[in-house]
């Protein structure tokens, strides 16, 4: 295992999906970082998540940040010889009740005035795209730019290319205290003390407790989001499915296992730590993909699990300066944050290095919330 | 949601058992079982519509098994056949998964008894077809009354293979070895006074031993097997001699000729669910592995789950019989429905302890001679379903081997669809060798439902009320209980 080194130019905290691609981008600028991990790297949220890379099912105010996202998670390879399992299948949102086709549509028209366009999909144009959807199905928006990567692929592959990249990813190192220096700040892990000029908070549902140590309140909850994966199957499902009403998140890998999530929510929080399975909530989760595609009822499911998905009061990203906090920054909380993740860490790497984003990122400033 | 005093899950010697002494004290059971027919391991029955004729060796046990079956009948007991208990969802209840029967049951108490599995043990060429576990074998011949083989060889290490071989030879077999790794012959004199508390099961086990004999088949022991040779099928095994320190000795390796291989390193318990709950456990190798630690009144740590059998220590067919009524006894105790419960306890214990010298005899008799990491080659599959071998872990592991849980995340080990169950004895093993930790130290991935495999349409039948949907899913979903 890394030691900890005594200085760095950047210390991050937390090495799930917002860190190490924050880590990864500010060392490509040629900065100095390390980043410092509780538990193991990639063993809370980013660990433990879907991997759908869906634009469509994104708020308006983040679907520029997730098509740059998408696209640099396509890139990857290219960029950095790093294979984290992508894939661009395109995805179905789909609508099963009359309310909820209308929902579809003003989301379509929404897009489109935001220059995204999805294609409307029913009757048989839709059974010929997706002959395994169920009749509940009424209609669908096609989206081609929803992907998937596979978490753990990208987990180890970004570990392995930050390091690749000079970055010190140590695990392991829970920050406890962070001392305000006249230049920069000195931290304290559980693996000892570190000295940097730039802080990055991306501790995912934890901002806010590690924020605190700072002195600053930022408005942080986690849901207690539950998955699902089935054992390998013959492959069906060519397509990313997810749901108008928010309640379905379904694929099929190449290894032919099919993940089935969708937000619902199991027991336990923050507070406990304990994230546990809800038979009910669990029960509904496979009601509504079994409806969705009825081919699922035969599969056999191997294992259900949950994790913390971090999100602020606005479910908008936290993202940029602490208020009153010279050099130090927070990336956390975007809802599918998954997703957006290597935007927002190339965003955090440009804003920390050229003072300024190639995206416009000042609403999701966590000044937004200082009163 | 099905209501009942006593949940019993494993209807095998110690779920039967428990059931029995359950409706004794006048409580009502329901026993969930994921077979078809009742009866686990050692009471296995066939398929129906086909009948025990009470007639060939293997029905000797028939009379105790009918008795032991009668429970089911029993107009307090409700039994769930083909039916596998998958969750726990809380400590008091069941999630039964079976077909349009799934439902819930919601219990006084819990006597888990869910029985054993084989325990991995990965060499070169254990993947081949031919290349069965001992406990497999013992399904197959009691089960389907079917031979994996014309000429076997059955090697491991345990108790287990002497049955196997004697009733391999029964059913007609060509045994061409017993291959047993400890050194039986040279520890049976120290073993003698214990083997004697239970003269019943000693000739028992003597009439295994004599049925070889008779049959000339070679028993081979301080002896391994190092690798299964084949193309499509096994079609040879090499052994090699085990010596007093531990080492394998290849230079000594013999080969011997066979159409299938049995291989049995003896039986793991089954402790997916008390995992799931969070019971403590403690690593016991002559045990099994890791075991629910008990109360001397069979509970486990969490309050009202009582564990029962081989799927709490392996300890054999008649402990878990003992187990079972003394689990449901207590448990009827904590309902405050036992009936001359002082009494029946000093009886059932009496009879257990004399058992238990014979177990501890047999376990001193057996006791791993070697480490089994040592039968591993660079290209040996450790995890099955996704293929990954030894050398491959190694590998990952001489990046960063500080943990199951990392091992695991890196290697997608232990994440297919065994569950681990073919994979996570050797991971912990692989990684308690190389950070010289003992292994009852390291950290456990978290194991989390189901405890088995299940079809997803059978969870369509079980009713609940309807969901409350988010108003705008992007908002926070709000948590439930903390
Ligand atoms: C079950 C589930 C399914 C999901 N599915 C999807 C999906 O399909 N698509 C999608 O886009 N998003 C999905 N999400 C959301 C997504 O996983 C998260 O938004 C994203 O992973 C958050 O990344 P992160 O790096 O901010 O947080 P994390 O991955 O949680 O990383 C934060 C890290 O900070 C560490 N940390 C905390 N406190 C400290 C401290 N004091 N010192 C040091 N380190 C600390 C933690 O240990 C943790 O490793 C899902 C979430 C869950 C739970
Ligand atoms: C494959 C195998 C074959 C064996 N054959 C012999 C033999 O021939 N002779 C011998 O002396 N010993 C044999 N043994 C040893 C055997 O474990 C004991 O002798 C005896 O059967 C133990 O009784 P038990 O009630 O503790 O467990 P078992 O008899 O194993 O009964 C446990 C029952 O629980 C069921 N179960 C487990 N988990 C669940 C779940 N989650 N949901 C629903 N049901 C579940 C199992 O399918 C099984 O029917 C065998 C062991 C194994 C593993």
């Amino acid at each position: 295992m890394a030691d900890l080194p005594k200085d760095t130019d950047i210390l991050v905290i937390g090495a799930g999906i917002a860190g190490l691609c924050s880590a990864l981008y500010l060392a490509r600028a040629g900065r100095t970082v390390a980043v410092v991990e509780r538990g193991e790297p990639w063993g809370d949220a980013s660990g433990a998540n879907a991997g759908t890379l869906s634009l469509q099912v994104k708020r308006p105010e983040v679907l520029h940040i997730t098509r740059r996202a998408i696209e640099l998670w396509q890139d990857f390879k290219a960029d950095f010889g790093i294979d984290v399992g992508f894939g661009r299948p395109g995805g179905l949102r789909v609508a099963t009740n009359a309310r909820e086709v209308d929902m579809l549509r003003h989301s379509q028209a929404e897009q489109r005035t935001l220059g995204i366009e999805v294609e409307w999909l029913d009757g048989n144009r839709l059974r010929d795209t997706a002959p395994w959807l169920g009749p509940t199905v009424l209609a669908a928006t096609w989206c081609d730019w929803d992907s998937y990567s596979s978490p753990l692929q990208a987990g180890r592959a970004l570990i392995d290319g930050a390091r690749r990249d000079g970055v010190a990813v140590i695990g392991g190192a829970a920050v406890t205290a962070i001392a305000k220096e006249t230049k920069g700040y000195r931290v304290t892990t559980a693996l000892g003390v570190i000295a940097c000029n730039t802080l990055v908070i991306a501790a995912g549902a934890w901002s806010g407790e590690v924020a605190a140590i700072l002195g600053v309140t930022l408005p942080v909850s986690a849901d207690v989001n539950m998955l699902s994966v089935t054992e390998p199957a013959p492959h069906l499902i060519d397509k990313v499915v997810t749901h108008i009403g928010g309640i379905l998140s379904l694929k099929q890998y190449p290894n032919g296992t099919c993940l089935i999530g969708g937000g619902w929510q199991g027991q336990g929080g923050l507070a406990s730590g304990r994230k546990e399975i809800d038979h009910e909530q669990l029960m509904h989760n496979f009601r509504v993909a079994i409806g969705v595609v009825p081919a699922l009822a035969n599969l056999r499911l191997v294992r259900s699990w949950s994790g913390f998905e971090g999100v602020a009061a606005d479910a908008l990203p936290l993202f940029g300066p602490l208020p009153g906090r010279p050099a130090a920054y927070v990336n956390a909380c975007a809802r599918g944050g998954y997703s957006q993740g290597p935007a927002l860490g190339l965003l955090m790497a440009e804003l920390i290095s050229a003072g300024r984003t190639s995206l416009p990122m000042e609403r999701f400033y966590p000044a937004r919330f200082a009163s | 949601m099905i209501d009942t005093d006593l949940a019993i899950i494993g209807a095998g010697a110690a779920g039967l058992a428990a059931a029995t002494e359950a409706v004794e004290h006048g409580l009502t059971v329901t026993i969930a079982d994921d077979n078809p027919r009742a009866g686990g391991q050692y009471f296995r029955q066939p398929p129906l519509p086909f009948r025990r004729n009470g007639q060939s060796w293997f029905d000797k046990e028939a009379t105790r098994a009918n008795a032991l079956f009668d429970v089911l009948g029993h107009p307090k007991v409700t039994h769930i056949p083909d039916a596998v208990v998958w969750n726990l969802p809380e400590p008091n209840v069941l999630a039964v998964a079976a077909g349009d029967r799934s439902t819930r049951v919601r219990a006084g108490a819990i006597v888990v008894a869910t029985g054993a599995h084989d325990r991995p043990v990965p060499f070169p060429g254990w993947t081949l077809p031919g290349v069965i576990t001992a406990g497999g074998a013992q399904n197959l011949l009691k089960g389907n009354r079917m031979v994996p083989g014309r000429r076997i060889v059955v090697a491991g290490n345990g108790p287990l293979l002497f049955v196997v071989g004697a009733s391999l030879v029964r059913a007609g077999v060509d045994v061409a070895a017993i291959v047993e790794a400890a050194p039986v012959n040279a520890r049976l004199t120290a073993a003698l006074p214990g083997l004697l508390a239970a003269p019943k099961l000693l000739r028992q086990a003597i009439d295994y031993r004599w049925t070889l004999l008779r049959a000339g088949v070679p028993v081979r022991t301080g002896m391994t097997a190092v690798a299964a040779h084949g193309e499509e099928n096994v079609n040879a095994v090499s052994i090699a001699p085990i010596d007093g320190e531990g080492r394998i000795d290849r230079n000594r390796i013999e080969r011997v000729d066979c159409d299938a291989l049995v291989v049995g390193f003896g039986l793991t318990p089954s402790v997916e669910l008390m995992r799931l709950i969070g019971c403590d456990l403690d690593f016991h190798p002559a045990r099994g592995g890791w075991l629910p630690r008990r109360s001397t009144g069979f509970e486990t740590s969490v309050p009202g789950v009582f564990a029962a059998g081989d799927g709490a220590a392996i300890g054999g067919v008649e402990i878990a019989l003992l187990e079972g009524r003394l689990a449901a006894l207590e448990a009827a105790v904590r309902l405050g429905r036992a009936r001359d419960a002082s009494v029946r306890r000093a009886a059932l214990t009496h009879k257990l302890a004399r058992i238990d010298r014979f177990r501890r005899a047999i376990e001193r008799l057996f006791a791993a001679p070697c480490h089994y990491l040592d039968l591993l080659a660079d290209d040996t599959v450790v995890c099955r379903c996704e293929e990954v071998t030894a050398g491959e872990l190694k590998m990952r592991g001489r990046e960063a081997w500080t943990s199951m849980v990392q091992l695991k995340s890196t290697t997608r080990l232990a994440m297919g669809r065994c569950q681990g169950r073919n994979c996570m004895a050797t991971l912990a093993s692989l990684v308690a060798q190389s950070m010289g930790e003992p292994i009852a130290k390291l950290a456990y991935p978290r194991t989390r439902p189901p405890a088995r495999p299940i079809a997803l349409g059978d969870l369509l039948h079980e009713p609940i009320a309807p969901p409350e949907l988010p108003a705008d899913p992007h908002l926070p979903r709000g948590q439930k209980v903390t």
